[in-house]
């Protein structure tokens, strides 16, 4: 489809990315600690849900195993921080290419499967790998490795926190990410990919080499992914196996699909659902005096109630966004 | 077209958000109050744990809250400390660093408390002083659930005070032990492979006691699958004495898969993974366990002629259902009279500073359970020192080896290993510190 006025819009979108931040920056000065920690998890979320989106919901592939990759660019993060002693922003370039690359053999075979196989193939990826880091001991175990961004700087002053800061790098990275896959969804790129996903036989038909799209396509969710995994080991100040486990990679899935698995917009909404079912459960099981086990597992109930409502009535997203 | 429809998509979204951003504004910012110390009002005082109730090694961990709570509640029914009454507030980790960060970040930013009191794991523990960075923030993390001796380094955890005797301490006084009671012996030892295990190596080394076979187990991977291929090293090196240093989930896979196997030996459970009740309760037949050695610095939770034991155990059939008293409960009961010795030495107005200098002065003198001396002092964080054995009977009772406590205590260090002349003070009167 040909964009009419593709200039104006260009300028506009950018406009917007920049109101956001600026918003974004002001808010987080007004709020209390434990929101602007929370807000960092939330531009986490952000970031791997863009990831989803551009995979299932342009290029049409499943995948189930983000969090493995998460944990590629989570663990070469830290690795390249710790042993290279590389600049923080270093060390996420440095993750985003080690999942990038880690995507790109995968979405060699991912280009061959599709569907409940895909799906299956990432899955297995998500229960195994985060798990190897347990076998060799330069990756910590289940201990996990220390990943240490620094203090603030001071001349934002004394009351300026870790979680401020971790909000801040976590904000602006999320920012950028979408800025760059909203412009590479409207792009060639993106356009070859629903055409190929809509109807593989005619894009190839256009001259659209389905088989190399569907890889560029997960090199870059992938790349994306590990840009996720970074944020997540930085809020940790560590990487851990047990900070991938399979329930992130549904939770990041689920997110997109509460979102509208099309729509970029919509990643800032799953992201916050995303954080805001646990508190929602635990208020409430506080509320119902339930034990702890019923406090344990009521975000996953929640979680996939959501899931379930929204494929059965929003399929394409909240109504607020539908196209 | 597509593009101007997603503009006016891109617009709501970012009015939304503008929206609930100013929402969010607005809302009242913390009640400040500069005479007063975070988690302590006029008439609470509000602590945190973070500890293990679902996963792999909740089994018996989760006994502890409870029976820290049914204390806590004892004293509140007596007045308090000062006049406030104590609250603790319980996270489940389930033994996973990144549960452990996650849930401390909410015990301190959410439910605001004035302390950490303890919390459990080495792995957890230092993932969270590194990542929540306590020390720096000078919040108190009292009385940690893990014997890992660089907790007690003051430069790296300062605000940590640590409680069990060390990993290094158990094994250089276990190493003694050996070398007196199992020389020529073939040793075997199973340890978790972390700084939990890696303490315990080089207190085994400190002593000079070589093992002709070692297998370490990555925390959360024991089970009776992995533990026939433990049982099936230590078969073919033809261990006949084998130290077990792990997680009572992983002592029990141990124990149940070598009586299953039909696989004999003399085992030595460290006080981690030697809890008889949480053996049993994860399948451990009781025989299996009859014969073995095990290590503690708490008198046994059987001992009813013990003053403390026979007290906490009123405590657990008042206030805590009458849950079966093993050495969690016990645990647990003893950290909570600790905690509120060192919230009343902290004085009428508690602040956090006040709560680590004055565990660090007078710390040393205070009662509790344990038949082993406390080490506090100005910037010595050390805990108990020291350790007695005992050997399971069929009842899954742990009775002194002579028949009477014998403690020795030594250090982290290359210290020598010492019998204990250490008196207990007295249990307070009704068991309510007056210090």
């Amino acid at each position: 489809m040909l964009r009419k006025n593709g200039g104006r819009n260009q300028l506009r979108a950018n406009l917007i990315f920049i109101a956001i931040g600026i918003v974004l920056f002001l808010v987080s000065n007004r709020v209390d600690e434990l929101r602007v920690y929370q807000g960092a998890t939330v531009a986490v979320y952000v970031v791997a849900i863009s990831s989803i989106i551009l995979l299932t919901g342009y290029s049409g592939q499943i995948s189930l195993g983000h969090g493995a990759l998460m944990a590629v660019g989570g663990y070469a993060a830290v690795l390249s921080r710790n042993d290279w002693h590389a600049p923080v922003w270093l060390s996420f370039v440095v993750a985003v290419l080690a999942a990038a690359l880690f995507g790109a053999i995968l979405g060699v075979a991912a280009g061959r499967l599709s569907g409940p196989y895909l799906a299956g193939t990432t899955l297995a990826l998500a229960v195994g790998l985060p798990s190897l880091a347990n076998q060799f001991s330069v990756l910590g175990g289940e201990q996990g490795l220390n990943y240490d961004v620094g203090q603030p700087p001071l001349s934002l002053g004394q009351d300026f926190t870790q979680y401020h800061w971790y909000f801040w790098i976590a904000g602006l990275a999320a920012l950028v990410m979408t800025w760059l896959v909203h412009n590479v969804l409207g792009s060639r790129y993106g356009r070859n990919w629903r055409a190929a996903r809509s109807n593989p036989t005619a894009a190839a038909l256009a001259g659209i080499h389905i088989g190399r799209s569907k890889i560029l396509a997960f090199t870059i969710s992938a790349g994306i992914a590990g840009l996720a995994g970074a944020l997540l080991a930085m809020t940790l100040s560590l990487v851990t196996p047990s900070a991938f486990p399979l329930a992130l990679s549904f939770a990041i899935v689920t997110g997109a699909v509460l979102a509208g698995v099309t729509l970029l917009t919509g990643s800032i909404v799953g992201a916050v659902v995303l954080v805001a079912i646990p508190e929602l459960t635990d208020a409430l099981a506080t509320h119902l005096g339930g034990s702890e086990r019923v406090t344990a597992n009521l975000p996953g109930l929640m979680m996939s109630a959501l899931l379930i409502v929204s494929v059965l009535f929003f399929p394409n997203g909240p109504r607020l966004f539908r196209r | 077209m597509f593009g101007l429809r997603r503009t006016r998509r891109a617009v709501l979204a970012s009015a939304t958000l503008a929206a609930g951003a100013l929402a969010l504004t607005v809302l009242p910012a913390q009640a400040f109050n500069a005479h007063t110390e975070v988690g302590v009002s006029a008439t609470q005082i509000k602590l945190g744990i973070t500890i293990p109730l679902t996963g792999i090694a909740a089994p018996g961990y989760n006994k502890i809250p409870s029976a820290m709570n049914a204390y806590f509640n004892y004293v509140n029914d007596n007045g308090g400390v000062y006049g406030r009454k104590i609250s603790l507030v319980v996270k489940d980790d389930a033994y996973l660093p990144t549960q452990a960060v996650n849930k401390t970040n909410e015990l301190i930013l959410k439910d605001k408390v004035f302390a950490v009191v303890g919390a459990l794991g080495t792995a957890n523990n230092i993932a969270v002083a590194r990542s929540v960075n306590l020390g720096r923030r000078g919040i108190p993390s009292l009385f940690v659930n893990t014997g890992y001796s660089g907790f007690a380094n003051t430069k790296a955890y300062p605000s940590t005070f640590a409680l069990f005797p060390s990993y290094i301490m158990e094994a250089k006084i276990m190493g003694q032990y050996l070398k007196e009671n199992f020389a020529g012996k073939k040793l075997g030892l199973i340890y978790q492979d972390d700084d939990f295990g890696s303490d315990a190596l080089a207190g085994f080394k400190q002593a000079g006691v070589k093992f002709d076979v070692s297998v370490p187990y990555a925390s959360g991977s024991q089970s009776a699958q992995t533990a026939q291929g433990w049982v099936g090293k230590l078969k073919s090196a033809g261990a006949e004495v084998v130290v077990m240093f792990g997680v009572t989930t992983a002592s029990g896979a141990a124990l149940a898969t070598s009586a299953a196997l039909g696989y004999k030996a003399q085992w030595i459970l460290g006080s981690v993974g030697g809890d008889a009740t949480t053996l049993k309760a994860v399948g451990v037949p009781p025989y299996v366990l009859t014969g073995a050695i095990g290590a503690s610095f708490l008198p046994a939770p059987t001992d009813t002629s013990d003053e403390y034991i026979s007290f906490f155990q009123g405590i657990n059939a008042k206030y805590n259902g009458g849950v079966t008293f093993d050495n969690n409960v016990l645990v647990g009961m003893n950290t909570a009279m600790m905690t509120v010795e060192a919230l009343r030495a902290a004085g009428s107005n508690p602040t956090r500073a006040k709560l680590i200098s004055a565990l660090e002065t007078k710390g040393s003198s205070f009662a509790s359970a344990s038949l082993s001396p406390i080490g506090y002092a100005k910037g010595v964080h050390v805990g108990y020192t020291g350790y007695w054995f005992g050997q399971y009977n069929s009842a899954g009772e742990l009775k002194p080896v002579g028949g009477a406590y014998s403690v020795y205590t030594t250090d982290s260090g290359t210290g020598a290993i010492v019998k204990s002349t250490y008196k207990r003070p007295a249990l307070p009167t009704n068991g309510l510190p007056s210090n």
